[in-house]
């Protein structure tokens, strides 16, 4: 990474010709709106804030391609937040939506129907019911032929739009509509949480990140980090759901941030991959204070401690930054 | 037969409030049904949940187009041209509306033919369980207006949020609020002036099949969404105190609405047409430059 706030970066085949402005506090971040609200995601949506600024990163040159989520309810007809447009593909398919636009878009420069000035990104976005269960292999192989697009996951660790069932990104231990602890099962959910940066980095794309709506100025980096790559840029933003995670809707932001504190979620990319940590704690705080605040993990302290699972849960997040030797 | 229909905001308890009425009907001896209307589950979206009391069995099913009582328990759904609470309210039926208002204020403010009665529920629930959740206080209301006894709607209460929440305390609350609100209206009679018979012909709409250029809706707009103004939403309003306000920008940053803007001297103001009052922005301020105040929506509040 070069100094003085740019970013120069030539690792290799599909590096675009460009340099970028690095930001560097919270009062770089540009001030234009390309997601209007009015929208009908919840109050204090961490997705929404998360997306908001990957909007302003993005510009409007976009066109978006949504799977069904709550995502897809932002634009419900007849009204819509974006200035760009905006299509709607199945829960499996949004990456290979993503290919046919990519396809139709650069048939049209091609043919001169279209001027290369005015070619659009394409951004696929999707929740993690998609991009961790239902479409992993339609991203798979949009990763594998190099396609030129963005994917953006907000990750809110469940299926939030029908109601709150379990995915393959709730964490161990989570309550949720469909892993309610009960007698037989007292701490939830049994599964771990899928590793999907690690699942989609096995295909080395040129960027990958994980993002933050509490840490707008390191996502808004990112992505203009990413711009130089041409093929599969791709992120996901750990975003906490008021009623999904039963939490209050003032708690949102608190809570992304208790996230990168306690070490529970890495903020990292990888270029083509080669995996960097961004932000890094100086003193984690102890996961505890991450689980005690949401009602999702709420049976973990009453009406009994469960000890063990919360071990289990620390332990494991101690696992992951001594791996990467990082935990002081 | 009554026909209700229940309208409130995802979160607020309109689903279970048609089940409480339902089951303290059932305990009554009626029968009765009670079901919600799915939509996408989201909170602060506009929800329905309809209830149907017979004394005989109900061969009716589905949506109630034409109910005899409609509970109104966010007063501001009353101008959302996408949920029209009152649609199909039969001459003589009875609008029971959650808001500060007398109903003479209600019944003209929003141009109601049928009869009309007002609570201020919201602050019944803020003031008897400390949060805005309305399910067994609106279900109260409705076993009231409908004619049901008090211990139906105690034992009703019980059985249904045992089933929900595990608070001892909570119940009790819910409990308790749940018949202040049973016993805080003088129900109206009501007065049907037609006979209610089922409609001979068929309601269902056939569909014909088109091309997904003609079927799939397609926004020709963009950037419409404000006018749909979710400053209805909130409940508390974030109130600013400027004189320790440092113009950080955080506040702007947080709010995942971008309802937050910053005016000439550079310091920030809220677009309440569309806040829906998540106060990530009261949390946030490094300098407590926010506080919260209760919301009192009227329709002049909004989009002056
Ligand atoms: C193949 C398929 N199965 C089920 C559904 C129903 N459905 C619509 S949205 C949704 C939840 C999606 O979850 P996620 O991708 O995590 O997004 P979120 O709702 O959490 O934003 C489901 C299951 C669907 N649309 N398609
Ligand atoms: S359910 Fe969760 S992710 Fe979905 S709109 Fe609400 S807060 Fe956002
Ligand atoms: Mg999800």
């Amino acid at each position: 990474m070069a100094g003085n706030g740019e970013i120069k970066e030539d690792g290799g085949k599909g590096v675009k010709d460009m340099v970028m402005e690095r930001i560097k506090s919270i009062k770089d971040i540009p001030p234009e709106e390309n997601m209007l609200p009015g929208t009908p995601a919840c109050a204090g949506c961490g997705g929404l804030l998360a997306l908001r600024h990957c909007m302003k990163a993005l510009g409007r040159k976009i066109v978006i391609v949504n799977a069904a989520g709550c995502f897809t309810l932002l634009t419900i007809y007849p009204y819509t937040p974006f200035k760009n447009s905006w299509l709607y593909t199945a829960m499996a398919c949004a990456p290979a939506g993503a290919q046919g636009i990519r396809d139709a878009l650069d048939i049209l420069i091609k043919k001169g129907r279209l001027d290369p000035e005015e070619d659009l990104k394409v951004v696929v976005l999707t929740g993690d019911g998609s991009a961790y269960d239902m479409s992993l292999s339609s991203t798979s192989g949009a990763i594998n032929r190099n396609l030129d697009f963005y994917y953006i996951c907000y990750d809110n660790e469940s299926y939030g739009n029908t109601g709150v069932q379990w995915s393959g990104a709730t964490p161990f231990a989570s309550k949720t509509g469909t892993t309610p602890p009960g007698r037989i099962c007292p701490i939830g959910s049994e599964l771990a949480k899928k590793d999907l940066f690690a699942i989609w980095n096995s295909h080395k794309p040129p960027y990958l990140a994980t993002i933050s709506p509490a840490h707008p100025v390191d996502l808004i980096n990112k992505f203009k980090k990413a711009e130089q790559y041409k093929g599969p840029k791709l992120f996901i933003a750990l975003s906490p759901c008021p009623p999904g995670w039963g939490i209050d809707s003032s708690y949102t932001v608190k809570l992304a941030k208790l996230a990168v504190d306690t070490g529970v979620w890495a903020l990292k990319e990888a270029v083509f991959g080669v995996v960097t940590h961004t932000v890094v704690p100086k003193r984690f705080k102890q996961v505890e204070e991450y689980l005690q605040v949401q009602g999702r993990f709420a049976h973990l302290f009453k009406p009994v401690r469960q000890e063990a699972a919360l071990n289990k849960i620390q332990e494991e997040v101690n696992e992951y930054w001594n791996r990467h030797k990082l935990l002081l | 037969m009554y026909r209700l229909r229940f309208h409130g905001r995802g979160g607020q308890g309109a689903r279970v409030a048609s089940k409480v009425l339902g089951t303290a009907a059932f305990l009554d001896g009626y029968y009765a049904q009670d079901f919600p209307l799915y939509g996408a589950e989201r909170r602060g979206a506009p929800v329905a949940a309809s209830t149907r009391i017979s004394e005989d069995p109900i061969m009716e099913r589905g949506v109630i187009s034409a109910p005899d009582i409609v509970i109104v328990m966010d007063e501001t759904l009353l101008q959302d041209p996408l949920t029209m609470p009152v649609s199909g309210i039969k001459q003589g039926g009875i609008v029971l509306i959650n808001t500060a208002h007398s109903p003479e204020e209600a019944k003209v403010e929003y141009k109601i033919t049928a009869q009309v009665l007002t609570l201020d529920i919201t602050k019944i629930g803020l003031d008897m369980l400390g949060t805005p959740i309305l399910s067994t206080l609106a279900g109260g209301v409705a076993a009231r207006i409908v004619g049901l006894s008090e211990d139906s709607l105690r034992d009703a209460v019980k059985k249904i949020l045992s089933e929900i929440i595990t608070d001892k305390r909570l119940l009790d609350k819910n409990v308790a609020a749940a018949l202040y609100c049973f016993n805080a209206i003088t129900p109206a009679k009501i007065e049907l002036k037609t006979t209610d018979t089922i409609k001979k012909k068929s309601t269902v709409i056939s569909v014909p099949f088109e091309p997904a250029t003609v079927s799939s809706p397609a926004i020709n707009a963009t950037g419409n969404t404000p006018l749909r103004m979710t400053g209805n939403w909130r409940v508390f309003r974030p109130d600013w105190n400027y004189d320790s306000c440092t113009r950080c920008m955080i506040c702007v940053a947080r709010c995942p609405d971008g309802c937050i803007l910053v005016n000439e001297d550079g310091y920030p103001y809220t677009d309440y047409d569309n806040c829906k009052g998540c106060l990530i922005c009261v949390e946030e301020c490094p300098t407590n430059s926010l506080g919260k105040v209760r919301e009192v929506h009227t329709k002049k509040v909004i989009g002056k």
